[in-house]
């Protein structure tokens, strides 16, 4: 018996994970965590191996109970986090007891929040990844009264510093909400787009309500295709910028179909993927063109942010004589509970 | 063996975590030869930081972690690639062949009359034209691991939909450009869809999903609405024997 949670409410919330890397040489998008920093930052917060299944909750208020003593973290868009009814912060490891209740309310800014568990979900894989794929009808959604099973049990938790601003974890947050900057580098068919693809950087677009996780929609003043030929289906990456008929700029995301026929005009670095995945419906997105060596420099920063943060995690843990924590044997996927707890002891 | 001649290909960036590898020698057979054996050498022997590869028609988008590697080092890793493939060899020695059932038009049948139109051909050519090749399976597309096929023989290309629907049932059996398709999935669709096949694509269960590889071969069949009903949910596999 490891314990579950029982979803009380919930608008929009799957459990998901970093995505299914197998998943595009088979024709199955990579779906996953649209915010990768903030699934990540959730997951090392909690000792988790960074691809542990983690629940993503999209724009509304999401409730639930526990039966066992957790450790959670929340993270992305900015939500007023309760437990039983005291206010607690994001960014931070907070322990819960068996019997109390974790409410995630009002979302200021930004689209979606994550909950990482310590010791993780038990939840269906498809090719390696608990990744919803809501396009074969694959994954796990949570509505009231879904029941979530933890992947290996913990003992309880017993320290007050949590409560206290003992330690300054020193997480770097990231900035939801506003008019976001969007970093692309060229596209590889750019060309086609002749005399009209510096559109793209000159004024401001805006996000539509008909965006979703397989690519934003943004209106504005659209670059236009110069060539009508039929393209032959290709592989697209995740953050390609199309722009297909109609009146709207696609930005594909993780959920992306993962051949089209379309030009790629541009596309967005995965850092500022991580901020399409926190744009509402209504918001400015203003594209700024970067180059390969600029991106990559940046994710080198975002990397070395994590694996510092990943360090003083463990110390901090180490402090409060939770070293067990640091240790869980939890293998990804996870596989069952049983022998897993065994393996904790190690 | 023929190794692919260095004017040949095209590498390119795809933005800054993946390359685009294009065979340009105008021989389209080739070329798909070429991405498809550079994608199995890639999975055989990945160099460092390659995470996948989405090979299509004639070209194949290749994927790393800019972390672990650069646009530079992996290009360089295509190059030696290529030289070791022999672009003659066929991608599959054994390559099983998948009938599918289609029922044409019904609910569908204005998709197929402008296929019809487009094309200049009466509906009853249409589903001649898209049921008489043994078709290729090219690669496996969107939605859903889709068999991309190259199109039946219209005398012209058919033009994607104006606007694409929200929705296409599972089954969906759909043109466009020089391509063909069957969708395994409920998805968005800008291609025209001429049928449906009863039969089940897509199985979760198994990996992979789709019981068919690049280099396998499908045709279609027309059926009635009787036998549609009767064959309905059925899986589809390949035939026993190869034909």
């Amino acid at each position: 018996m490891t314990g579950a949670i029982t979803v009380h409410s919930a608008g929009f919330a799957v459990v998901t994970d970093l995505g299914r890397l197998r998943g595009p040489s088979l024709g199955l998008p990579a779906n996953g965590a649209l915010d990768q920093y903030s699934a990540c930052v959730g997951n090392i917060l909690v000792a988790n191996q960074e691809q542990a299944p983690i629940i993503e909750v999209t724009a509304f208020d999401f409730r639930f109970a526990t039966d066992t003593d957790l450790l959670i973290a929340v993270t992305g868009a900015p939500m007023t986090v309760l437990i039983d009814g005291i206010e607690h912060e994001m960014w931070q490891p907070i322990a819960v007891r068996a019997g109390q209740t974790v409410a995630l309310e009002e979302m200021t800014a930004g689209l979606r929040a994550y909950i990482a568990v310590h010791g993780s979900f038990e939840v269906p894989l498809l090719l390696g990844s608990c990744a919803p794929d809501p396009g074969v009808g694959f994954g796990t959604v949570l509505e009231a009264g879904s029941t979530v099973a933890l992947a290996r049990a913990i003992e309880p938790i017993a320290t007050p510093y949590f409560d206290m601003s003992l330690f300054n974890l020193g997480v770097l947050v990231p900035h939801i909400g506003g008019t976001a900057t969007i970093d692309v580098t060229d596209g590889p068919d750019a060309d086609q787009f002749a005399g009209t693809a510096d559109r793209l950087f000159r004024a401001p677009f805006t996000v539509t309500a008909r965006s979703n996780h397989i690519g934003l929609r943004l209106t504005g003043e659209l670059p236009i295709r110069r060539s009508t030929e039929e393209i032959v289906s290709r592989g697209v990456p995740v953050g390609a910028v199309e722009v297909p008929p109609g009146d709207e700029l696609l930005v594909l995301h993780r959920g992306r179909g993962v051949t089209a026929g379309y030009p790629v005009l541009a596309v967005a670095t995965p850092l500022a993927l991580d901020d399409l995945g926190q744009v509402r419906p209504g918001q400015q997105v203003r594209f700024r063109r970067s180059t390969v060596e600029q991106a990559a420099q940046n994710s080198r920063r975002w990397r070395s942010a994590l694996d510092h943060l990943r360090s003083r995690i463990a110390a901090v843990y180490s402090c409060l004589g939770l070293e067990r924590l640091l240790h869980p044997g939890v293998a990804v996927p996870p596989a069952p509970a049983g022998p897993l707890a065994a393996e904790g002891t190690t | 063996m023929s190794e692919p001649e260095r004017g040949d290909v095209l590498i390119a960036a795809c933005g800054p975590a993946a390359l685009r590898v294009t065979g340009i020698s105008g021989d389209r057979e080739r070329d798909w030869r070429v991405v498809h054996h550079l994608t199995r050498s890639l999975s055989a022997g990945p160099p460092p930081g390659y995470i996948g590869a989405i090979p299509a028609y004639e070209s194949v988008l290749i994927e790393f972690d800019l972390l672990a590697t650069s646009l530079d080092h992996m290009a360089g890793a295509v190059a030696e690639l290529l030289r070791g493939i022999d672009a003659d060899a066929p991608l599959v020695t054994d390559p099983r062949h998948l009938c599918v059932p289609v029922l044409y038009g019904e609910e569908y049948a204005s998709d197929l009359e402008a296929v019809a139109e487009f094309t200049g051909l009466d509906a009853s050519d249409v589903v001649r034209l898209h049921g008489e090749p043994r078709y290729t399976v090219r690669c496996l597309g969107a939605p859903g691991g889709s068999p991309m096929l190259d199109g039946p023989a219209f005398p012209v290309p058919v033009p994607r939909l104006s606007s694409p629907r929200a929705s296409v049932p599972i089954g969906a059996v759909s043109v466009a450009g020089r391509q063909a398709t069957i969708t395994p999935t409920q998805a968005p669709g800008g291609w025209y869809v001429i049928g449906r096949t009863p039969l089940r694509v897509l199985d979760l269960a198994e990996e992979p999903p789709v019981p068919y590889r690049p280099g396998d071969t499908v045709s279609f069949h027309a059926i009635g609405r009787t036998e549609f009903d009767h064959l309905d949910g059925d899986r589809l596999r390949p035939r026993e024997v190869p034909a």
